[in-house]
């Protein structure tokens, strides 16, 4: 599995490609947003490691770039702390975001989580064509892909799986710690607002094509998904 | 709203408390010096008398009342004419109004009937007899000139009715009631303005000083720059030095932001290769790798804190705020410290509740709890105790059972780095930045943290967060 890297600190790309190498992942580094993003838009990635803090483009304009064509799942290195960095980086499309300095483990996790996903897919478009449909909304489980009214949303892998989950378990709650876990692969931390950034983009991405309010919050709760009649 | 109300307030408060103001001391010994000295001056020029004025007879008018009354002196004797034809005399009758006064006051005559409001009686005040001129309110008299007629002796006078005397005469005529009623309201309004001009720009240095305090470095005294006194130059002094401040504390927070971040970027590195000599390591090496690691985390929790203080103090970071049950953050942060009370066999008792939602960055209030907790934990003998109560406000006080705190120290344990023992104990494993955190991020949100120590001993925070929805 081939993984970019895109990071300006030479020494730490080298390390983490050590590292991630003896885990089994292959990685490739670039250190600057524009070679960063050619690379990205040019190559076939299973997941992006992307900084925030790069020379010549930054992480955001990075991202903001490669979600207009590509959907491949971005984890964000922000700074500790940074607030605004990571709600920015979740808002503009990233899938999961993780503060520097960060624990190798935790990274490892991260990664496996949002990887694991896809392996899972690629197992399951093998077996036949598998659909959800409710409330108008089409799930098509093998693609990856989700429908509106038979309009594709150009969700992000984080995105889809959140609304994928929400449509499975539609008319029950379910709670943000499930979807973090189930999602994100990870706990959720205190105070945690990912996963409202995610589904708030879900919500605006269905608005586009249709107003109608699917996914309800529950506060205090989670989130639940409208049946319909 | 509440806050134009305060201001307000603040504008007006000289009123209520007029000792409290410079400008009023100022303006009421002005008015005070003003009205007095010119009080003093009407009295003094008043003691003589009130309703009339007189000043000596001078040039052509005195020449012209003396060849009149030689005229009638003449006339009387050649023509063997009574005083009272002569004045009835169409051609002095016709000029302007004679009075002839004698000293039996019934034996006087006018040459024509004076005007209603004529009070010739008024001339008599006069003591001496030089010609003069006589002023009162409502004509002026010129004479006497000694007049010997067959009928006795007169003094002669010439009526002006309609000329009104000269303005400092009618000044000197006025009752003495309004002279002084006119000086008081001048005075005040004088001295009213005297006073604002001269405290204006300790106004404006006030307004600033009390800005840049509370953090506002951009504030600066609104001084004329035309201004060449003392306070002008105070002010421009002033401004100089809040320059200056706003200068060094900028440069020192750029330096403390850029460190940071400089920092993080090694020990990023040095966390992933740990990581990678962990994998390969044999087992009596791990501890070590185990201890680095360790070493690197508290490393990143302080240079994290030292962030957030340094943001916080900056107001650079703005608030994400959320509407939020103050019991859901309470009942977070509780739990936790529940649990590392326990691991330090201490207990922690909790009274009250907070069921209310506010506006607020729920984060940054939990940190902040976290780490009052934390350090009431760290040192407590047995128990901490929590009482959380609501008012018109969100009241939370955390008290321990511990040694309290020097008095003297008190206001400084909210310093970053600050430490109460030289000891610097590292056992506890503290950054030294905890309270400096929660004391920011409780004033971030328009809050108060204040720190005492308690009668039976040990420390005692407060912590007093409006209920305010919008922030």
């Amino acid at each position: 599995m081939k993984l970019l890297m895109i990071d300006d600190d030479t020494g730490l790309c080298e390390l983490l490609s050590e590292y991630l190498c003896a885990q089994g992942y292959k990685i490739e580094c670039k250190h600057d947003g524009e070679q960063g993003l050619k690379a990205a838009l040019n190559g076939d990635y299973a997941l992006i490691l992307l900084d925030v803090m790069l020379p010549k483009l930054d992480g955001f304009d990075v991202l903001k770039r490669l979600r207009q064509t590509k959907l491949t799942p971005v984890i964000m290195l922000t700074a500790k702390g940074e607030d605004f960095d990571r709600i920015f980086g979740l808002e503009l499309g990233a899938d999961d975001y993780i503060p520097k300095p960060f624990n190798h483990r935790e990274l490892l996790a991260r990664v496996k989580a949002i990887t694991r996903r896809i392996e899972h897919i690629t197992s399951l478009s093998n077996n036949q064509t598998n659909k959800l449909n409710v409330n108008n909304i089409i799930i098509n489980l093998a693609a990856r892909e989700a429908y509106v009214d038979e309009c594709k949303l150009s969700l992000t892998g984080t995105e889809y799986e959140v609304l994928a989950l929400l449509v499975k378990s539609a008319g029950q709650v379910v709670s943000k710690e499930q979807i973090s876990e189930e999602v994100l692969g990870r706990r959720l931390a205190a105070f945690d607002r990912s996963i409202d950034m995610h589904v708030s983009n879900i919500r605006k991405k269905i608005a586009e094509y249709n107003s109608t309010e699917r996914i309800k919050t529950m506060r205090g709760a989670g989130y639940v998904f409208i049946q319909g009649e | 709203m509440s806050l134009s109300k305060e201001n307000k307030a603040a504008r007006f408060a000289w009123i209520r408390h007029p000792k409290d103001f410079l400008f009023f001391k100022i303006f009421i010994w002005f008015w005070l010096t003003v009205v007095g000295t010119i009080t003093s001056l009407v009295f003094l020029s008043n003691l003589a008398t009130n309703q009339v004025s007189n000043e000596k007879l001078q040039g052509p008018v005195l020449k012209n009342l003396q060849y009149t009354a030689k005229s009638i002196e003449r006339i009387a004797l050649k023509h063997n004419r009574t005083a009272t034809d002569i004045l009835q005399n169409p051609r002095l009758a016709k000029r302007k109004l004679l009075y002839l006064s004698s000293e039996q006051s019934e034996n006087s005559l006018t040459s024509r009937p004076p005007a209603n409001n004529v009070d010739l009686s008024l001339i008599n005040f006069t003591k001496t007899m030089a010609p003069q001129a006589i002023f009162t309110e409502n004509f002026m008299a010129f004479g006497p000139i000694k007049t010997t007629l067959p009928e006795g002796i007169f003094y002669l006078y010439e009526i002006d009715e309609n000329n009104h005397p000269p303005f400092f005469i009618r000044l000197k005529l006025m009752p003495t009631w309004l002279k002084i009623a006119v000086a008081f309201v001048a005075s005040l309004a004088l001295s009213f303005v005297f006073s604002r001009n001269l405290i204006a720009p300790i106004t404006h240095l006030k307004q600033a000083a009390n800005k840049l305090s509370q953090g506002d470095l951009t504030a600066r005294a609104n001084i004329n720059a035309g201004r060449q006194d003392e306070l002008g130059i105070l002010g421009r002094d002033f401004n100089s030095m809040a320059t200056q401040i706003e200068q060094l504390i900028a440069a020192q927070k750029r330096l403390l932001a850029d460190i940071s971040h400089e920092l993080r970027s090694p020990l990023t590195r040095l966390k992933m290769a740990t990581g990678l000599a962990q994998m390969q390591a044999e087992d009596q090496n791990q501890t070590y790798l185990l201890r680095i690691e360790k070493e690197a985390n508290q490393l990143d929790k302080m240079i994290a804190d030292v962030l957030q203080v340094s943001r916080l103090e900056a107001k650079s970071q703005p608030l994400s705020l959320h509407e939020q049950s103050m019991q859901v953050i309470i009942t977070h942060v509780l739990n936790d410290a529940q649990f590392e009370a326990k691991q330090s066999n201490k207990t922690l008792h909790v009274e009250g509740q907070l069921d209310i939602d506010i506006q607020c960055d729920e984060s940054l209030l939990a940190s902040a709890l976290e780490n009052i907790l934390r350090n009431a934990i760290k040192y407590a003998v047995h128990s901490i105790f929590i009482k959380l109560s609501l008012t018109d406000t969100i009241n939370i006080e955390i008290n321990d059972d511990g040694p309290g705190v020097e008095p003297h120290n008190l206001a400084r344990l909210c310093e970053p780095f600050f430490r109460q023992s030289d000891a610097r104990d590292r056992t506890s494993g503290g950054t030294g930045l905890g309270l400096a955190i929660a004391k920011n991020a409780i004033t971030a949100h328009a809050g108060h943290l204040t720190l005492h120590n308690q009668a039976q001993g040990g420390l005692s925070v407060r912590i007093v967060l409006p209920i305010n929805k919008q922030l």
